[in-house]
């Protein structure tokens, strides 16, 4: 208390210039090992084979426009099916009146996050195919014909891999958020006559939009990364970014290309938070 | 655990400097290949040069892994190291040309006692590369197309016949694309060889950029059977569809197909044929790098690896591969019934005819470059 302005701010300096040593070496590394290969990678997108330029970026256009299209179709539809599956999955766990079934479902619905993506496409490729295990279960229970089976090595591959993978980890933010809401709420609204399926969609899901988002997010950059599982069930025409740049590099040598195709999906990453961030902003305003 | 770690690493680092007399053989291609010299040809060079030991390092299957092993020797190469990392590496074709251009391979040939029973022409020229005198081919492989007899009474036996018999059996010719391995590239290959014309000149070069516009008809065409055909995932996914009765038809590597059957991963009744103008195939290299620490040695694991007994046990019988050096040399030393097999369906004639090379580099890149960009429309 007795301290005067003056003296605090002649003594702040000194703690500043420590705290700034202190974390100097965290910088460092995350300037070193992550900013500048990032920054290395994009600038090797503008440059080609007659020097600098948009070169890259207009054969990426040419030959991979469906690709980025059909990537931004498999991410979203993937992501909206997350959004949905693990808000049902975290209400019921929240929700939910039979204990037993809540109590399985928790122990059941993380299991997939503890399983790799390249094992994921690796049973699916079985699972999936035209006479594979699915289309056998379906044909056996007399659901479908068996001239009707069809292989699933497309976009409904991709999607139902990145949708399986990435429910659980969405779901586990979610519940966690959904079980600190205050229960007072929910059973106020219960009181007054509200069903669960309301009180889900207009009590809980409002109070956890955020950790939704975050999770969302997460995913969509998660899936926008993989590689394993388009190559192992749809390393195709069309078939997702990431498939791509791996073709440049190996087919061709190619890393400008490949680095175009990188810059491409960081900046539909980057589109996807800004538009979640302006959302955020909007409500908070 | 901090001590435990440090002390793994600094055994990690001790290991190369104790042992002077280790053999470090980089090899591309799939687990088979580190399997190979790893279980057969590194144990038997180990017998027979005592205090030797063979270390095979794996960089992954298909052209990434030949393209790893392109990026080590440039990376030396650029750092001016004196001594490289690699005293053998096995790379596929299309990459020792660019090898070569750059002078990192050694001239060996000449100096070990295998290198002239070697004729074939593609030990001389690497998809329109001069490598003669620093490759020699660790084996030959072939695409061909693997059918089921129960569904295919008869295999097309050219281009022409395979669309028609496509067009009838929708979804039932499967291949696996170009962005899947080698054997779906193979097919599209084989596809302009048949209808882009100036296939000899698409093999040997000159290149000339003006070709391509040839090659518009070929591509509809191939859009238009792509329609009618089963698009697989990866040369293994091909034989999977096989196996599973997905498709009837598609192309495959023969050593693949041979190791799919003997595993009983592929019925025994399956068979292999080869459509006209014919399909690619390939070799896979071994080079030795000009900066090998140990290049005495090295020649000699070549040596050993492309003497007739190896080719003979390795290679055919075990493998399932064509021989890298001429097969007149291997047979002597084969049961005749190994020999048969191999070629029962498919034979010297067959290959002398139609086992094409694939085009040289820059055709290569040029045609799936164009099969990019139609199927992008």
């Amino acid at each position: 208390m007795a301290m005067s302005h003056k003296s605090l701010s002649r003594s702040a300096l000194p703690g500043q210039i420590a705290g700034l040593a202190l974390v100097a070496p965290a910088l460092l590394m995350i300037a070193l090992f992550f900013i500048l290969p990032l920054a290395g990678s994009v600038a090797a997108s503008f440059r080609g084979a007659e020097g600098w330029g948009l070169g890259n970026f207009a054969k990426s256009w040419a030959l991979y426009r469906r690709d980025i299209l059909f990537t931004l179709f498999v991410v979203l539809v993937s992501v909206g099916l997350v959004a949905l599956l693990s808000v049902a999955i975290g209400g019921y766990l929240t929700l939910g009146r039979n204990l037993r079934a809540a109590a399985l479902l928790k122990w059941l619905y993380r299991w997939p996050l503890f399983v790799p993506f390249i094992v994921v496409g690796q049973v699916l490729r079985g699972f999936l195919a035209k006479g594979g295990l699915m289309n056998g279960a379906l044909v056996h229970s007399g659901l479908i014909e068996p001239a009707a089976a069809m292989s699933w090595y497309d976009w409904r591959g991709l999607v139902f891999a990145f949708v399986w993978k990435q429910v659980p980890f969405v779901t586990l933010l979610l519940a966690g958020a959904m079980a600190s809401v205050d229960r007072h709420t929910l059973e106020a609204a219960q009181n007054m006559g509200a069903g669960r399926l309301r009180i889900l969609l207009q009590i809980l899901v409002p109070q956890v939009a955020p950790t939704l988002w975050t999770g969302l997010i997460l995913s969509f950059v998660t899936i926008m990364s993989v590689l394993s599982v388009p190559l192992m069930i749809n390393a195709q025409n069309p078939t997702m970014i990431t498939a791509n740049i791996s073709h440049r590099i190996i087919a061709y040598g190619d890393y400008g290309v490949a680095n175009a195709l990188g810059t491409i999906s960081l900046l539909m990453t980057a589109l996807f938070a800004w538009v979640y961030l302006r959302l955020n902003l909007r409500d908070k305003a | 655990m901090k001590l435990s770690l440090a002390a793994l690493l600094a055994l990690g680092v001790s290991v190369s400097a104790l042992h002077a007399q280790e053999l470090t053989v980089l090899t591309a291609g799939d687990q088979n290949m580190v399997d190979y010299i790893n279980d057969y040809l590194g144990p038997k060079f180990e017998a027979a040069n005592p205090g030797v030991t063979v270390r095979a390092v794996g960089t992954g299957p298909g052209d990434a892994g030949s393209q790893k092993i392109l990026e080590r020797f440039e990376a030396q190469d650029k750092a001016g190291t004196a001594v490289w990392d690699a005293d053998v590496a096995v790379v596929h074709e299309k990459f020792a040309g660019p090898m070569v251009a750059n002078g990192w391979l050694a001239a060996y040939r000449d100096q070990i006692a295998t290198g002239k029973l070697v004729t074939r022409a593609n030990a001389d020229m690497a998809l329109g590369a001069d490598v003669k005198g620093r490759v020699m081919p660790m084996f030959n492989s072939q695409i061909a197309l693997a059918y089921n007899p129960a569904l295919v009474a008869t295999p097309p036996a050219s281009f022409d016949e395979i669309k028609t018999w496509a067009a009838a059996n929708p979804k039932m010719f499967g291949y696996n694309g170009i962005k899947g391995g080698a054997s779906g590239v193979g097919f599209v290959m084989g596809w302009v060889y048949a209808y882009g014309g100036n296939a000899e000149q698409l093999a040997n070069g000159p290149f000339e950029a003006g070709q391509t516009a040839n090659w518009t008809a070929a591509f509809d065409a191939l859009k238009a059977f792509n329609a009618n055909a089963t698009l697989t995932p990866g040369n293994a996914g091909t034989l999977d569809a096989l196996a599973r009765g997905d498709i009837a038809i598609g192309p495959v590597w023969v050593d693949m197909f041979y190791s799919w059957k003997a595993n009983g991963q592929l019925p025994e009744e399956f068979k292999l044929s080869l459509p006209a103008p014919g399909l690619p195939g390939q070799p896979m290299h071994y080079v030795i790098p000009e900066k090998a620490p140990q290049a005495e040695l090295a020649r000699k694991f070549v040596e050993l690896a492309t003497s007739p007994e190896v080719q003979a046990e390795g290679i055919v019988a075990r493998f399932n591969w064509y021989p890298g050096i001429d097969a007149q040399h291997v047979q002597a030393n084969l049961d005749p019934a190994v020999w048969d097999k191999l070629f029962l369906e498919i034979t010297p004639e067959d290959i002398a005819t139609k086992g094409r090379p694939f085009p040289i580099a820059p055709y290569n890149s040029a045609i799936l470059e164009a099969y990019e960009a139609h199927m992008a429309q």
